[in-house]
Formats: structure tokens, sequence, C-alpha cells
């Protein structure tokens, strides 16, 4: 067996996925580096291809197409997904591909959503502070924990007082707590002609039936 | 031969494929080449679906490929190179008929049913035919004929290892098993089968090169 044919055998077993180590990247380096190699080549995936479909026998049967593509590529940077994988790549001279090739897949080559990711982090942070904000105002009213701040609710039910109008018949239900609420928050309020908090319901009249 | 049948563990097709992307990753801008083709008749035949103009098939397909380049790093290995490369044909197809106003003589129903796994050769019986020149269809029929002749000069042994390997798809390993013989013995047998093939394909090669077919 010549020299000739060990390279097509390699070239043969290369095309079948047999080739690893050593022998792999010297058959890459054969078929890539010898005419007559990349015609074997592809020969080889012509017999196959027309072996497992006959109407691939009419297309790309010579090497221009590769050729030219070829030709496109020398105009064409590194393959890089973003300027991380660009770094990483030219840590890695050409000479010190190991023999299968896998250097390459060796570093930890950043996921190409990566950029993705930290927004997805920033996402998930702020609405995890969403949350707990939320529940600590749920758990801190529930705790009782602002009995500081002045409250309607919580202040102990006072008994309403019946005023009188100036007009008879009519009755006006007083909150002493809430007028001085009301006093209170004037200046917010504004105040009325009566004197009265005007931004705040302030009084209800009672009519009996029957004026 | 002296090798068992019983080797270590070996790469199928699509981990050469793997190695060769790593390695044209890792700067060996040639061994893309090997990729192109091994690919290129496939390619060309998928684009050929969608586009009536036999010079624009080309014109997509060398787009494809170097769309396919541009993207390599991003290529994992969670599919088969050659079901990433068809998506990027696909869309480079479209994309390029958008692009100039064309419409795809195939709809979108031709593409239905394609998975991860699919291979498109295992679909080819029911896969329209794009619309050929008389030379194209003229040379596919010759060298058709030419590697269906040579199939059967061959030895039976030779021709059954080759079957098994291009046709069934089966590994060295299994290969090794079906025959009874030593899996360096497949080896050489599938590569004395290639080598007669060619040795009648290759003057034909020769003799349509530089014609556009």
């Amino acid at each position: 067996m010549d020299m000739l044919n060990i390279t097509a055998e390699q070239l043969s077993a290369l095309s079948d996925g047999q080739l690893q180590g050593d022998a792999f990247v010297q058959a890459v380096m054969s078929a890539c580096a010898d005419e007559g190699a990349l015609e074997t080549w592809n020969t080889y995936h012509l017999i196959g291809d027309v072996l497992r479909a006959q109407d691939l026998s009419g297309r790309g049967g010579e090497l221009a197409f590769a050729r030219r593509v070829q030709a496109r590529l020398q105009i064409e940077p590194l393959p890089v997904s973003n300027a991380e994988n660009a770094t990483y790549l030219i840590a890695v001279p050409a000479d010190s591909v190991r023999a299968d090739g896998v250097n390459a897949i060796k570093f930890n080559k950043p996921a190409a959503n990566d950029a993705q990711m930290r927004w997805k982090l920033v996402a998930g942070v702020a609405s995890f502070a969403a949350v707990a904000a939320i529940g600590w105002n749920l758990v801190g009213g529930g705790l009782g924990l602002s009995n500081n701040a002045p409250s309607l609710a919580q202040a102990p039910a006072s008994e309403p007082v019946l005023q009188t109008s100036g007009q008879p018949g009519q009755y006006m239900l007083r909150d002493p707590r809430l007028d001085e609420l009301l006093a209170a928050h004037r200046q917010a309020g504004g105040t009325s002609a009566l004197q009265m908090p005007s931004g705040f319901l302030r009084s209800a009249t009672f009519e009996p039936t029957g004026r | 031969m002296s090798s068992s049948p019983i080797n270590p563990p070996e790469l199928s097709s699509n981990d050469s494929d793997m190695l060769l992307v790593h390695r044209t990753v890792a700067g060996d801008q040639k061994a893309y080449g090997l990729l192109v083709i091994k690919y290129q008749r496939r390619i060309q035949r998928l684009i050929g679906r969608m586009v009536r103009d036999v010079d624009l098939v080309e014109d997509i397909a060398q787009e494809t490929f170097i769309r396919a380049y541009r993207a390599l790093a991003q290529f994992r290995g969670d599919a088969q190179f050659y079901t990433w490369l068809y998506r990027i044909a696909v869309n480079t197809a479209k994309k390029m008929l958008l692009d100039m106003k064309r419409d795809p003589t195939i709809s979108e129903a031709a593409f239905r049913g394609s998975s991860e796994d699919d291979d498109e050769t295992s679909r080819l019986d029911n896969e329209l035919i794009a619309p050929e020149t008389p030379e194209t269809i003229y040379a596919a029929k010759e060298i058709a004929e030419t590697v269906n002749a040579a199939m059967l000069a061959l030895p039976e042994e030779l021709r059954q290892a080759v079957t098994l390997r291009e046709i069934e798809g089966l590994s060295y390993e299994e290969i090794a098993v079906a025959m009874n013989c030593p899996i360096g013995t497949v080896r050489s047998r599938i590569f004395r089968a290639r080598e007669a093939i060619s040795a009648r394909v290759k003057p034909m090669l020769e003799n349509q090169s530089g014609k556009r077919w």
C-alpha cells in the first residue's frame, strides 16, 4: 500500500467518523493541503450521497463550489459569537489545537444567552424586592407595627354626639375624634365657609320622616 | 488482519463533524472546507426545492455556508450539524427571496414535519425535486448510472460492506458483527469499494469540471 492509498484510506475512515487523535489531525491536514485528497474526499461523499439518493448526483459534483465558498471565507474573521468569545479564541493558538480538535471546548465558553441571563437575574431581584416590600407591609400591618400612626379604625369607638342644627327637626351627627382629625389636617384639606375642612366628608344630616 | 471486532468506541459521522467544527473555530479555516464539500449537495438540493432559478440556488447555498461559518462558535452539537445547517439554509433562502421580492416555488408545507433528528435523506422519496436544466439531469443520470454499475461490479463482500455503511448507516462495529469479520477488515473493504467506484466516477467529474451543472 503506497502513501497515497494510506491517505485515501484515512480519508475513507475520516468520512465515516472513524479517526481520532493524531490520525484525525493527519487526515484533516492531508485533505486540506492536498488538492487530490480534497477531490477524493469529495468523490467519497458524492458516492455516498448518490447511493442514498440518486438525485444528489447532479449537484455539486466538482469542487468549484467549495472553492468559491473558501475564497469568500478568506475575508471572514474567525467565527465568534461575541466579544468574550473573541478573547477566548485569541487565547488559543492555532498550532495548539489538540489532536482530536477538542481544545476549544475545554474552556468555559460563555453561553450565547448570557446577556439575557443577566437581565433575567436583575428582573428576578427586582421581583423579589417588590414581593418583600408588599409582604413587609402586609405582615407589619397585621402585627400592629404601625400603631404609632393615627388610625381611625383602631381608635376606640367614640360616641357620636347628636347636635342640633339651626333648623328644627334637623340633626347632625358629630364625631369628636373625626373633628380632631379634620382640625389637624385643616391646612391640607382647606376650609369651607363654615371654617371646616372641605376635603373630607365632615358631616351628615338626618331628617326624620314626617317633617 | 488481527484486530478483533470489539474495539474502543468509535466516533459517529456527527462526532466527526463536531471535531471539524471545533477545529475550524480554533482557527483552522480549511477544516470548514471539508464540511462544505460534504454537505454542499444536500444544501443545494434543499434550496433547489425553494428556488426556481438555478443560479440563485448556488448564491443562496454560498450564503448559507458563509452564515453558518459566522455562527459556527454558537453550534454546540445539541443537534446534528446538518440539522443546524438545514435551518440556516431555509432561513437564508427565505430571507433572500423576501429581499428579492420573489416568491418561493414551494410553500411552507414542504418543510413541515422536520425535526431535530429527522435527517433529510430519510425524506427523499416524499419531497419535490426542483426544476433542473437538461445538462443537470443528464449529468445526474450519468453519474448515478455509473455508481450503480460500479456497485454491481464489486465483489460481494465489498458491496455488502459499503451498502451497510452508506445505505443502512451502520457503524464499523455493527458491520463487523454483521459480516463476522474484524473492524480493520470492514474499514479496508469499505475503502476498497469506494476506490473502485471512484475510479469510474472521477473521470466523469474531471470531464465535467468547469461545466455548470
